[in-house]
C-alpha cells in the first residue's frame, strides 16, 4: 500500500559502485604488489609466481592430516617432509644424488614451509590451502593421505595455478578422472597395486578362491577394490562373494564382519586405510575371522604391523611404496633410512618415504626447468628423462604426471624371525612399474591448461 | 523502527562493506577469510531470523546448506549447467522447500523436544548425502570443480575469480540477504515472529496461527542456508561433504551465540571472532589443536554471563546510557490512606477525569447475524485422570450481557474459561458460540471469531513495550490468523496505528506506551492484560479475575474501566470480589466443586442460602471438611 | 546378505548394540524428565567414562579399576557439572541449557583431545572374558556377549534403584511434577543433583564397558549422541522402560538393516523415528503432556 519510494533508485546506483569497484578493485590489488625486477618478466604473473619467488626463500604449504582416522599416517609423511626440506636447504648429498643441479635450496632460494591439519577432510585441507597461498604466495603446495583431499587439491591447485605435488593417495582418480595440468603424483596407486600383487595371490593361494573385500567408502576405497578385483576375476578366476562398503573412521565393524563371517570367504581382503585398517583387522581377529581366512592387504598402512601385532600380519602379502629394508639392494635407499632413523629414531615407513621422494623429485624438477615459472616446471615434469630414486630408476610419464615407478610386495614375518623391533616385513618381490599402468587416458584423464 | 532509521542503517553497513576490501588488508586481513565470514553471516541471518527472533533453537540448519550447496554444486559441475546465479537461485529453492518439508516433520513438537529432533535430522542428512546419495554428492569427495561466477551486463563481463575479486559479489549477497532480512523482520510477520519467542502461548490466544508462522521462519531460515551453501561451493571452487556435518550447525549457533543473537550482524560479528580466533590461537599462540578447547571455554562462559553476545551487549550498554528509566507513575499519596479514604479519593478522581473515549466496537463475529444465545455451552465436562473439574455445565449467555461468575476455590472457574476459550478440549459437551458450534476447534480460530479471554496470571509480552504488546494483538485483529506480508513495514498497516492508540486510550496506558513492560506496575500490568484482549476486537470477552491483587483504588478505577469497555460487546467477569462483581454484572452464576450451582441477578445470589454454604461449608453443621 | 545364520548373528549383533543404547539412553531421559534439561554433553560423558577407564587401566593395569573409574568418575563430574553450572540454568529459557550443555561437550571433548591427542587408543578386555565364545550357529567374541549381560545386570540396578528405593520413588515422582515434589518439602534441588549424577554414571559405564570393543576417540560421544536422542524420541521422554524398548528397537534397526546395506542403518533409524513423530509423537511409552 505504502510507496516505497526510496528502495529502486538506490539499490541499483549502489550495485553499479560496487561492481565497478569490485572490477576496479580486482585489477588494482594483485598487482599492488610490488614487482621485483628478475630476469623471467617476460611472462604474465600466474598463480603466485612471481610474487612468491621473488624473496631469498620460498614457501611450501603442507596439509596433513594430524588428528582423526589418518593422524598416524600424517604425522609420518610430515616428517618425511621435514627431512626432505631440511636435505634440501643444506644440499645434502643424499637430495644431490637425486637432484644433481642442486647446490643449496632450490635455484638457490631456501625453502619455508607451514603446516595445517586437515583431518583427513577434503573442506580444511582446502581452506588451509588458500590462505598458504594468499597470504604466503606457497609457491608449491603438497597433502594428501586421504585421495579426498587430494583430489580436492588438485583442483584447487588447477584453479589457483600453484603446483600441487601429492602426497600420499592411493585412488586411481588422483591422475586418472580428476588429474589436473598442476598436479604430480609419485606413488604407487589403485592400479599398479593391484596388477603387482595379483600375479602373488594367485600363485601362493591359486584359482577360483572366495574373497570377501572391505572397502571404505571413497574414491581410494573403490578404485583400489575395483582393480583388485577386476584383475583377480579376470586372471584367476576368483570370485567376490561379498563387498562391506564402511564409512571413513567407523568404529565398529561387527555388522560388516559377521556378514563376512557368513558369506563362506575364504581370503579376507581389506582396503581400509589408517586406523580403520587397524581397528576392522582387530575386530576381525575378535569375531575369530583371523586366522581362519587369509589376510591380504593390497595397499599397505604405514605402522599396521605395529599396532595389530606381528602374529596378526604373520604370513600376510601387502604391495607397499617402501619398506625399510630395500636398504640392503638399493645405496639411495640406505642412506635414506639412515638419515631418518638418525634424526627421528624408527626406521621410515612409506607415508615418509613417500614424502621424501615427492620433495626430491620436485626439487630435481625445478633445477631442471631453471626457474619457478609453473608452466616451466610442469613442462619439465613432462620431458622424459631417467630420475634416479630411493628405489631404483624412475621416470614421470608426461600425459598424466605418475611417476612410473617399481611396486614392493612384502610378506608378513613370522614373530620368530624378527631381527629386531621394526623387521616386520620380508621384501618378496621387486616388480617393475611400467607394465603395471593402465594406458594414460584410460581412466579418462584430461590435464587442464598451462596458464 | 523507522523507515528512515532502517535506511541508515542500510546505508552505513553497505559503506562500511565497500570500504572494507581497502581498510581490512591493513589489518592483516586474508581476502578468503574475509570471505569466508561474509558466507558464514549469511548464514547466520537467516538462522538468526529462526533462533534470535522466533526462539527456535534448530541444530539442523547444516542439513539445508548441504542440500543448497550441493543443489548447485552439482548443476554447476556433474550437470553441465551454464549459469552460476541461477544454479545459486535454485539450490536455494531447493533448500526451502526441503526446509518446508522438514520443517513439517520437526514443528510438531516444540522447546527442547524440537532443538533434540534438529539434532538428528542434521546427523541423518550427513549420513544419507554420505552414503546412499553418494552418486550425486561425491561422498566422502565432495563436488570439485565448481565454477565462479560470471556477470554479462552488456557492456562488460564481470569475473569474479577468487580472494578480492570475489568480494564484491559475496558481499553483494551478503547486503541483499541483510536488507531483505530487515525487512522481514520489521514486518508484521517480524512482529509476529517476536511474540511467538516471547509468549507463545499468548501469540495463538490471540488469534495469531503460531504454527505458521513458525513454518515460515524455518523455511526462510533454509533458504538462506541454502544459498550460503551454494557460495560457499564458489568460494571454495569445491562443495564438502562437511557443509552437512552437524559441527557445522554448532559452529552457526556458537558464532550466533558469541556475536549475539536477535541482531541480524551478530552471526558475522561472531563468525568473524571465530574465524580469526582460529588463525589468532593457533599461528601466534602456536596452540595447535587446544585452539577449539578455548574457543569452547569461551562460549560456555559467554552464555553463562554475556548471553546477549557481543553486539547485544553493546546495544544494552548503548540503551542503558540513553535512557534513565523513569519511576514508574504511582499512584501514591503522600499521605498513607485507609483503605476506604483511597476508595473515596479514587472514585472522586474517576468521575472527575470522566474521559469521553468512545467505546471500541466489537470487530469480530461468528455470526453477527445471530439473534440467538452469544455462548450456549451443554454438559461441559473435563477430566484430567482422575480428576473432575467440571461436570456437565449448562451456561448460556445473552448478546450484550454482563455476566459474572463466582465461586469458592476450586470450583472449575478457569478451567471452565480453558474450554470456552477452546485453550483445552472439554471431555463431554458443547459449546456454540453465536450459533456456530465451536467445539473442538483451537484458541486462535475462536479468537478470529470473536471470543477471547484476559488471563488471570499476566501473559503478556515481557520484553517488548506496551505499545508493542498491544500491536501484536492489534496485528492479528486487522490482518487475520496468518498473512505472508513479509515485506511490508509494520508502521505502514493500515488502521494498525488508530486501533492501538484507540486500545491504549481505553485501558488509560497511552502515557505509558513506550515503557517495556517490566517497568510497569502491577496495576498497569492488569490493564495491559485487559487492553490485549480488547484490541482483539472479541464480541465476547472473557475475564479470569481482572481485580486480582488490587489495592482498593486500582480496583474502583479497574470496574470502571470494565464497565466502560463493556459497551458494545458481551463480557464474562469471573472473580473473588464479590463487591465489585455485584456492583458490574447483571446477573452471576454461581460454579461449587466442577457443577453449576445456582444461577441469577446479584441480590438472588446474596440471598440465596446455597451459596452461603458453599462458601462458609455450613451455617449450622460442624466443619466435616475443608472448602473445596 | 539374506540368510538364516546372518540373521540370528546381526540379531544378536542388534541386541548388543540396543543394551548399550538403552543403558546410555536411560540416564539421558531420566535427567530429562527430571530436571526437563536435555543435557547435550550426554555423549560427551559416555566417552569420558572411557577414558577416565582407560587413564586407570594405564595407572593400575586393572580392568575392575577402570571400571570403577569411569562410572564413579564421572558420577563426580555430573554432581559437579550440576552444582557449578546448570542449577543457575533451572530459571533460564530452556534453549539457554541447550547451549550452555552443548558449550560444555565442545569442552569436554576438546579437553580429552589436547591431553590425549586424537590418536586412538584402546583398553583391553579382561583376561576371563577375552577370546572368541562359538554360540552354535557362529563365532562371537566372548566380551562382546559380556557387554549385553553387563549392561543387563546395570539396568537391572537402574531399575531396582528408581523402583524399589525412597530415593527412586521420589525422582519419579520429580518426572511428573517436580513442582509438587519441591511443594511436599523435599529438597528438589539435591534431587536434581542426584539424578544428574546418576544420569552420568550410567554414561560412564557404558563408556567403560564398551571401550574393549570399539576404541577410544574424542569423537565416539557425537554418533553416539544421536542414536540417544533417536531412543528417547521413540521409546518416550522420561520413560525408564520407554529407553529400554527404545534402544533395543534402535539396535535392532541397525544391525538388522546392516544385513542387507550398512549403508542405509542410519536412514532406517530416521524413518523409525519419522513414523513414531507422526503416529506417536510422544514416544512408544511416553506420557502424553510431556514436554
Amino acid at each position: 500500500m505504502s510507496e516505497r519510494t526510496d528502495l529502486p533508485p538506490q539499490p541499483s546506483r549502489r550495485t553499479l559502485l560496487r561492481a565497478g569497484v569490485g572490477a576496479a578493485g580486482s585489477v588494482l590489488l594483485p598487482a599492488s604488489v610490488a614487482l621485483p625486477a628478475l630476469a623471467e618478466e617476460q611472462h604474465p604473473p600466474i598463480g603466485t609466481w612471481p610474487a612468491g619467488a621473488s624473496g631469498d626463500s620460498v614457501f611450501i604449504g603442507i596439509s596433513v592430516p594430524r588428528t582423526g582416522t589418518y593422524a598416524v599416517q600424517g604425522e609420518d609423511e610430515l616428517k618425511g617432509y621435514q627431512l626432505a626440506i631440511e636435505h634440501i636447504n643444506e644440499g645434502h648429498p643424499l637430495i644431490k644424488a637425486i637432484s644433481p643441479k642442486t647446490t643449496k635450496g632450490v635455484l638457490g632460494k631456501q625453502l619455508k614451509f607451514g603446516v595445517a591439519d586437515s583431518a583427513a577432510k577434503p573442506n580444511e585441507a582446502v581452506q588451509a590451502q588458500q590462505r598458504f597461498i594468499t597470504e604466503n604466495k606457497a609457491i608449491m603446495i603438497t597433502g594428501g593421505t586421504s585421495s579426498a583431499v587430494a583430489v580436492a587439491l588438485n583442483k584447487l591447485a588447477q584453479r589457483e595455478k600453484v603446483l600441487f605435488v601429492c602426497g600420499i593417495s592411493g585412488s586411481n582418480d588422483t591422475t586418472g578422472k580428476d588429474c589436473v595440468r598442476y598436479g604430480v603424483r609419485q606413488n604407487f596407486y589403485g592400479q599398479t597395486a593391484a596388477n603387482a600383487i595379483g600375479p602373488v595371490l594367485l600363485k601362493v593361494y591359486g584359482k577360483n578362491r572366495k574373497a570377501a573385500f572391505m572397502t571404505p567408502d571413497y574414491t581410494y576405497g573403490h578404485t583400489v577394490t575395483k582393480s583388485v578385483n577386476d584383475y583377480l576375476t579376470k586372471n584367476g578366476g576368483w570370485t567376490m562373494v561379498t563387498n562391506q562398503v564402511s564409512p571413513l573412521g567407523a568404529p565398529d565393524y561387527s555388522s560388516y564382519l559377521t556378514n563376512i563371517a557368513n558369506s563362506g570367504a575364504e581370503v579376507l581382503v581389506n582396503v581400509n586405510w589408517g586406523h580403520d585398517a587397524v581397528l576392522s583387522t582387530q575386530q576381525a581377529k575378535r569375531f575369530g575371522l583371523l586366522p581362519k581366512m587369509k589376510l591380504v592387504i593390497p595397499y599397505q598402512i604405514p605402522f599396521l604391523a605395529r599396532e595389530v601385532g606381528a602374529d596378526v600380519t604373520e604370513g600376510v602379502y601387502a604391495a607397499t611404496d617402501f619398506w625399510w629394508t630395500l636398504g640392503d639392494k638399493y645405496p639411495l635407499a640406505k642412506q635414506f633410512v639412515d638419515a631418518f632413523d638418525k634424526k627421528f629414531g624408527y626406521k621410515p615407513e612409506w607415508g615418509a618415504e613417500n614424502a621424501y621422494m615427492e620433495f626430491a623429485l620436485w626439487a630435481e624438477a625445478v633445477e631442471h626447468a631453471g626457474s619457478f615459472y609453473p608452466p616451466d616446471v610442469i613442462k619439465s615434469y613432462e620431458s622424459p628423462r631417467k630420475l634416479n630414486s630411493v628405489v631404483g630408476e624412475v621416470s614421470w610419464r608426461p600425459q598424466d604426471h605418475q611417476l612410473i615407478r617399481p611396486v614392493i610386495i612384502v610378506r608378513g614375518k613370522k614373530p620368530s624371525e624378527m631381527r629386531n623391533k621394526e623387521d616386520f616385513w620380508e621384501v618378496v618381490e621387486v616388480v617393475p612399474g611400467a607394465g603395471l599402468m593402465q594406458a594414460p587416458t584410460a581412466f579418462g584423464c584430461n590435464p587442464g591448461s598451462y596458464t | 523502527m523507522t523507515r528512515r532509521r532502517r535506511v541508515i542503517l542500510e546505508v552505513i553497513a553497505a559503506l562500511l562493506l565497500i570500504a572494507a576490501p581497502f581498510v581490512l588488508p591493513y589489518l592483516n586481513a586474508a581476502p578468503n577469510t574475509v570471505n569466508r565470514i561474509l558466507v558464514w553471516g549469511l548464514f547466520g541471518l537467516g538462522f538468526d531470523i529462526l533462533f534470535g527472533y522466533t526462539g527456535l533453537l534448530s541444530f539442523g540448519q547444516s542439513a539445508f546448506y548441504g542440500t543448497g550447496g550441493f543443489v548447485a554444486a552439482y548443476l554447476l559441475t556433474r550437470a553441465g549447467f551454464p549459469h552460476v546465479i541461477t544454479a545459486l537461485v535454485i539450490g536455494m529453492a531447493v533448500a526451502a522447500v526441503v526446509g518446508y518439508l522438514i520443517g513439517l516433520l520437526a514443528l510438531r513438537r516444540t522447546g527442547i523436544y524440537f532443538a533434540m529432533i534438529t539434532v538428528a535430522i542434521a546427523e541423518i542428512f550427513f549420513f544419507v548425502e554420505f552414503n546412499p546419495l553418494s552418486e550425486w554428492t561425491g561422498g566422502e569427495n565432495g563436488l570439485p570443480g565448481v565454477p565462479t561466477p560470471k556477470l554479462a551486463l552488456g557492456f562488460t563481463t564481470l569475473d569474479f575469480s577468487s580472494g578480492w575479486s570475489l568480494y564484491p559479489f559475496l558481499a553483494f549477497c551478503y547486503f541483499v540477504g541483510l536488507v531483505l532480512a530487515l525487512r522481514i523482520v520489521h514486518s508484521p510477520v517480524g512482529s509476529v515472529l517476536v511474540a511467538i519467542r516471547e509468549n507463545p502461548l499468548r501469540a495463538a490466544a490471540l488469534g495469531h496461527d503460531v504454527w505458521a508462522y513458525k513454518i515460515t521462519a524455518f523455511v526462510i531460515a533454509a533458504a538462506y542456508a541454502g544459498l550460503a551453501g551454494g557460495l560457499l561451493g564458489v568460494l571454495q571452487g569445491f562443495m564438502p561433504p562437511d557443509a552437512f556435518m552437524f559441527e557445522t550447525s554448532g559452529q552457526l549457533i556458537i558464532q550466533t551465540a558469541i556475536g549475539g543473537s536477535g541482531t541480524l550482524v551478530g552471526p558475522l560479528v561472531g563468525a568473524a571472532v571465530w574465524l580469526f580466533l582460529q588463525d589468532f590461537l593457533q599461528a601466534t599462540l602456536k596452540l595447535g589443536a587446544a585452539w577449539k578447547l578455548v574457543l569452547g571455554i569461551v562460549f560456555v562462559l559467554l552464555v553463562c554471563f554475556l548471553r546477549q553476545g557481543i553486539i547485544g551487549g553493546l546495544k544494552a550498554l548503548a540503551l542503558g546510557a540513553r535512557r534513565r528509566a523513569p519511576a514508574p507513575a504511582q499512584e501514591a499519596a503522600a499521605v498513607p490512606l485507609s483503605a476506604e479514604e483511597q476508595q473515596a479519593a479514587a472514585q472522586a478522581r474517576v468521575q472527575r477525569e470522566q474521559r469521553h473515549v468512545a467505546a471500541m466496537p466489537a470487530a469480530h463475529h461468528a455470526d453477527a447475524s445471530f439473534r440467538g444465545p452469544i455462548l450456549q455451552a451443554t454438559g461441559l465436562t473435563k477430566r484430567f485422570g482422575g480428576v473432575v473439574a467440571n461436570e456437565g455445565i449448562d451456561f448460556s449467555v445473552r448478546a450484550g450481557e454482563l455476566r459474572g461468575i463466582i465461586g469458592p476455590n476450586g470450583a472449575g472457574k478457569s478451567t471452565f474459561f480453558k474450554m470456552l476459550t477452546c485453550e483445552i478440549a472439554p471431555t463431554a459437551g458443547r459449546i456454540v458460540f453465536e450459533g456456530r458450534d465451536i467445539t473442538g476447534l483451537g484458541v486462535t480460530d475462536v479468537c478470529q471469531l470473536g471470543l477471547t479471554k484476559s488471563y488471570q496470571v499476566n501473559q503478556l509480552f515481557n520484553r517488548l513495550t506496551v505499545r508493542q504488546n498491544v500491536e501484536i494483538a492489534a496485528l492479528a485483529e486487522l490482518r487475520g490468523k496468518f498473512k505472508l506480508d513479509l515485506l511490508r513495514s509494520v508502521n505502514s498497516v493500515p488502521g494498525l496505528g488508530e486501533q492501538v492508540q484507540h486500545t491504549l486510550a481505553l485501558v488509560n496506558l497511552t502515557e505509558r506506551a513506550d515503557a517495556p513492560v517490566a517497568e510497569l506496575a502491577y496495576g498497569e500490568k492488569r490493564r495491559l492484560e485487559v487492553g490485549l484482549a480488547l484490541a482483539s476486537s472479541p464480541s465476547l470477552l472473557l475475564l479470569d479475575e481482572p481485580l486480582a491483587g488490587m489495592s482498593p483504588s486500582e480496583r474502583v478505577e479497574t470496574v470502571a474501566l470494565l464497565k466502560s469497555i463493556a459497551q458494545g460487546r458481551t463480557m464474562i467477569v469471573i472473580d473473588h470480589d464479590m463487591d465489585a462483581l455485584f456492583e458490574l454484572a447483571e446477573r452471576i452464576t454461581v460454579l461449587q466443586e466442577g457443577r453449576l450451582l445456582v444461577e441469577g441477578t446479584p441480590q438472588d445470589i446474596k440471598d440465596n442460602p446455597l451459596v452461603q454454604e458453599a462458601y462458609l461449608g455450613g451455617i449450622q453443621e460442624p466443619l466435616e471438611h475443608e472448602p473445596a | 546378505m539374506l540368510s538364516w545364520t546372518n540373521f540370528w548373528s546381526q540379531l544378536f549383533n542388534g541386541l548388543a548394540l540396543g543394551a548399550l543404547l538403552a543403558l546410555i539412553s536411560s540416564g539421558l531421559t531420566i535427567i530429562y524428565g527430571t530436571l526437563g534439561v536435555l543435557n547435550l554433553a550426554h555423549g560427551a560423558m559416555f566417552m569420558l567414562g572411557g577414558y577416565a577407564g582407560y587413564a586407570a587401566w594405564q595407572a593400575t593395569g586393572s580392568f575392575l579399576l577402570a571400571l570403577l573409574a569411569g562410572t564413579l568418575g564421572l558420577g563426580l563430574l555430573g554432581v559437579l557439572m550440576e552444582r557449578v553450572v546448570i542449577r543457575h540454568f533451572y530459571a533460564r529459557p530452556p534453549e539457554d541449557q541447550l547451549l550452555v550443555t552443548f558449550g560444555l561437550s565442545i569442552c569436554f571433548v576438546e579437553a580429552v583431545r589436547f591431553i590425549f591427542s586424537s590418536n586412538s587408543l584402546s583398553v583391553p578386555a579382561p583376561e576371563a572374558l577375552s577370546g572368541i565364545s562359538s554360540l552354535g550357529i557362529m563365532m562371537y567374541p566372548t566380551y562382546r556377549l559380556a557387554v549385553v549381560g553387563i549392561c543387563a545386570l546395570a539396568l537391572l540396578v537402574l531399575y531396582v534403584v528408581l523402583y524399589r528405593t525412597r530415593l527412586g520413588l521420589i525422582v519419579r515422582a520429580g518426572i511428573d511434577d517436580a513442582v509438587m515434589v519441591d511443594s511436599l518439602g523435599i529438597d528438589v534441588y539435591r534431587v536434581f543433583m542426584v539424578v544428574f549424577g546418576i544420569g552420568a554414571m550410567a554414561a560412564g559405564f557404558a563408556g567403560i564397558v564398551n571401550a574393549p570393543v570399539v576404541s577410544l576417540t574424542p569423537e565416539v560421544g557425537e554418533a553416539i549422541l544421536v542414536q540417544t536422542f533417536v531412543v528417547v524420541v521413540i521409546g518416550g521422554v522420561g520413560s525408564f522402560p520407554g529407553a529400554i524398548l527404545g534402544g533395543l528397537i534402535a539396535g535392532e534397526i541397525i544391525s538388522l538393516t546392516s544385513m542387507v546395506n550398512p549403508g542405509y542403518a542410519y536412514v532406517m533409524l530416521f524413518a523409525a523415528m519419522t513414523l513414531v513423530l507422526l503416529l506417536r509423537p510422544h514416544g512408544l511409552l511416553g506420557v502424553r503432556g510431556r514436554e
